[in-house]
């Protein structure tokens, strides 16, 4: 069984104006965290809530319902705010007078027709912390580009840096590949939920940092986990998918699926002959030399291969991990999903959602004090959570008030 | 002033993952106490010939604004020194496998009872509970087991190892929990073990294939393809590996690409009449496109399509960000000195703040380089007593 913990952030409020991954993520990453984070939407509900991929329909006459915003607001409230109107612009700001940070990726050039512009909420808002994720960023010169996931993760230097391994080998003349998903988005939205935690932290030394403005790039963001690339220039190398295989190992055929298998280490080489069953051409005298086993990468690779085709995926990484060999089976999600770890971590909460029934969410990927945190609820029904704007009304001569609960 | 001012940080982690995630707090104004030793310095410091070169690989872009300490953890008088060094931390933070913090005399069950309000972090493949906690891994494994690899790829090829961008994804994912706790620190005075899980991360980044595979629906590899845009894709240019992303979300953005290829004839094309029939057809769609981008110069492309409100980029290689002149402006790229006066880019903190400052102060940390204001200033060590450990090799 596994324990639950609350929420670290528990007592803080986050409002969450967003159309995109990045914005929600970083939304759903504060929220699973303790915050109580609410999403103001328009009439029509978020962009997300019509974004493929849609879960299979639960009856006849069920609407679409996205996998992708289940999962970016599953735990988080809905309010419906009409920003094209002054009421909904004024019912906005009060979702913001009890909120101690407002996560935005509206566009730069719409954000003060919409009374969400920086420095319209300094003025009426000055504590309130403003976090703005967007493609390029809020400043430089191309700060009002256009860019979804594919060409923000190209624009960011990974995308040109994939395939690699075998799948560079079967096809090198296609084009450079994205990574699955929302990838470069969703780093955008780790940093902003990092950038708002740390403008908080600075809120709390004094009034001089309250306020902050925090401005996210998501192509920003997937440079920085691309680092190694910059720093590999730096050294006189530039990284190209078709050189930057690892020389043997990498992905590998197995009977009934694929394996990744990676040995830097030597006695991890060592582990892999034994699991091998010590063949003639692996312990030849001369591929002890690990410098001799790089440059001849290509024919052990050949061998490793051949070998790899007559194995079974859950046999031989069973083996391989008594060993010491570093290797693991490419699962499919509903292995994870089935998985004995995930589960006895609680990486799976299932939850309610409105028009597709219960089902398993993931929650987050990190424990605290050895228990694994909880999802609130499914994501929102749309205005499910109206009647915070009624609360908000009552509270207003309160003194500022940490949850709008 | 950096937003994390004040917050002080012994840093135990190795490779890459967890020192990313402190390398991001450092920049972040967070003092950062690296601890090696001679003996087990950072795999990442040393020379690895399996990327090619002789000098250390990865170690400037995870370790530059650090301090520098050596203690030697195998001797029971540097696990004390290490102690007293936690005790006059906020945070401490590790990357070994589950179970050798507590081997040396200091998991979390010792170090918090030193100091209640210790935040510490740990980064592992698999977390530190489960049936598969002690399994050893790297990158692309973290990405195998957590779908990410599988999902990733071609759609009649095979799955796509995740490299140093999935560590880095770690480190920044941690950076974000532990932050998380300290905020509770220093709002209730009560300390956390903070336990990051790679594998976990990876799923996480494709948590909405997880939701819908729990629905019954099966998500699979698509290569380039997206569910509902088209245009969508990577397309070659006029110049020899030189690729062009467009992606195409509205009819609007339609006709604005088409009469950007002086092709708005295709708008009367019944295969490409609206995005279900685009998607329809997509081979013939590409062929399409491939035969306008195929005389372009890409980043030419780039301006004219962004000017026309299309979401393009060029697929960028590492030289083409070094150079970036918007990458520049925002600070995220800047140019830093090496100890033999050479210049090189490097990667600030990918955060702007409007009123605190952030990024790199200073460079790599040459081993041992900050013993003086650690050991002296912070801990109160006399040179008697330090030159003691020294010589017993604690300090070593």
């Amino acid at each position: 069984m596994t324990n639950h913990v609350e929420g670290p952030l528990n007592g803080l409020t986050i409002v969450e104006l967003s159309s995109g991954a990045g914005a929600a993520y970083a939304g759903r990453l504060l929220s699973t965290l303790g915050a109580h984070t609410v999403l103001a939407e328009p009439p029509g509900g978020s962009l997300l809530r019509h974004r493929p991929p849609f879960l299979p329909p639960s009856g006849e006459g069920a609407g679409e319902v996205s996998a992708l915003f289940a999962y970016l607001a599953a735990g988080k409230a809905s309010v419906v705010c009409d920003l094209a109107t002054v009421a909904g612009r004024e019912d906005l700001h009060r979702l913001l007078e009890t909120a101690d940070a407002f996560i935005c990726d509206v566009p730069l050039a719409q954000r003060a027709g919409l009374g969400v512009d920086e420095a319209g909420l300094r003025a009426t808002h000055p504590h309130l912390i403003h976090v703005s994720v967007l493609p390029y960023g809020a400043s430089g010169p191309h700060a009002d580009w256009h860019g979804e996931e594919i060409n923000l993760i190209h624009a960011s230097g990974e995308g040109f840096l994939l395939p690699n391994g075998l799948s560079a080998e079967m096809f090198p003349d296609r084009p450079p590949l994205k990574i699955h998903g929302h990838f470069a988005e969703m780093q955008g939205g780790v940093v902003a939920a990092l950038g708002a935690l740390a403008a908080l932290l600075a809120s709390r030394q004094g009034e001089g940092t309250a306020g902050e403005a925090v401005d996210v790039s998501i192509q920003d963001a997937a440079l920085a986990v691309g680092a190694f690339a910059i720093q590999r220039l730096g050294d006189g190398s530039l990284e190209h998918r078709l050189t930057r295989s690892f020389k043997y190992g990498g992905v590998l055929e197995c009977a009934d699926g694929y394996v990744q298998l990676l040995t830097l280490e030597e006695r991890q080489w060592t582990g892999l002959v034994e699991l091998m069953g010590r063949p003639g051409w692996a312990t030849a005298p001369d591929l002890a030399d690990p410098l001799e086993r790089s440059r001849r990468g290509a024919e052990i690779n050949e061998r490793i291969r051949a070998w790899s085709r007559t194995q079974l995926t859950a046999d031989v990484v069973a083996r391989a991990q008594t060993l010491g060999v570093p290797m693991g089976k490419y699962a499919s999600p509903a292995e994870v999903l089935a998985g004995a770890h995930e589960a006895a971590r609680g990486l799976f909460q299932s939850v309610d959602i409105p028009g597709a029934g219960p089902a398993d969410v993931l929650v987050a990927p990190f424990h605290l004090d050895g228990g694994a945190l909880r999802l609130r609820s499914g994501p929102p029904a749309l205005g499910e959570h109206q009647s915070i704007l009624s609360g908000n009304r009552r509270r207003e001569a309160a003194p500022r008030a940490v949850g709008a609960r | 002033m950096k937003p994390l001012a004040g917050l002080r940080i012994a840093d135990f982690t190795v490779h890459a993952a967890g020192p990313f995630c402190t390398h991001m707090l450092s920049q972040l104004g967070a003092e950062c106490i690296k601890i090696e030793s001679s003996l087990r310095p950072d795999i990442f410091r040393k020379p690895h010939p399996v990327y090619g070169r002789m000098g250390p690989a990865s170690f400037d872009q995870v370790a530059a604004n650090k301090l520098s300490v050596r203690i030697n953890l195998k001797d029971p008088r540097g696990v004390d020194l290490a102690k007293r060094l936690v005790a006059v931390s906020d945070m401490a933070a590790e990357s070994f496998r589950p179970g050798v913090m507590q081997r040396l005399g200091l998991g979390y069950d010792v170090l918090s009872a030193l100091k209640p309000a210790l935040v510490m972090l740990s980064v592992s493949s698999s977390g530190q509970s489960g049936p598969d906690s002690h399994f050893a891994g790297y990158a692309p494994l973290f990405g195998a087991w957590g779908a990410l690899g599988s999902l990733t790829g071609y759609a009649d090829g095979p799955p796509v190892e995740m490299r140093h961008v999935m560590d880095h994804s770690v480190g920044m994912n941690a950076a974000v929990a532990a932050l998380a706790a300290v905020y509770r620190m220093r709002a209730t005075g009560k300390g956390s073990h903070v336990d990051v899980s790679a594998r976990e991360v990876a799923s996480a980044l494709a948590g909405e294939a997880m939701l819908l595979a729990a629905a019954g629906g099966e998500p699979a590899r698509m290569g380039n393809r997206d569910h509902e845009m088209a245009p969508h894709g990577v397309y070659p240019t006029a110049q020899d590996d030189r690729w062009l992303t467009i992606a195409v979300r509205g009819q609007e953005q339609w006709l604005a690409l088409l009469a950007a290829m002086g092709r708005r004839e295709l708008g009367e094309d019944p295969r490409f009449r609206d995005a279900a029939a685009r998607l329809r057809n997509a081979a013939a769609l590409d062929a399409q496109i491939e035969s306008w981008t195929g005389t372009q110069i890409a980043e030419e492309a780039v301006v004219r399509l962004q000017a026309a409100g299309i979401a393009a980029s060029l697929s960028a290689t590492t030289a083409d960000l070094a150079r970036d002149v918007h990458l520049r402006d925002r600070g995220t790229i800047v140019d830093v000195h090496d100890a033999d006066g050479k210049t090189r880019a490097a990667l600030s903190v990918p955060i702007r703040f409007s009123r605190s400052e952030a990024g790199l102060a200073r460079g790599t940390p040459m081993l041992g380089e900050d013993e003086d204001y650690v050991f002296g200033e912070l801990l109160g060590m006399n040179a008697a007593a330090r030159s003691e450990l020294i010589e017993s090799q604690v300090i070593y």
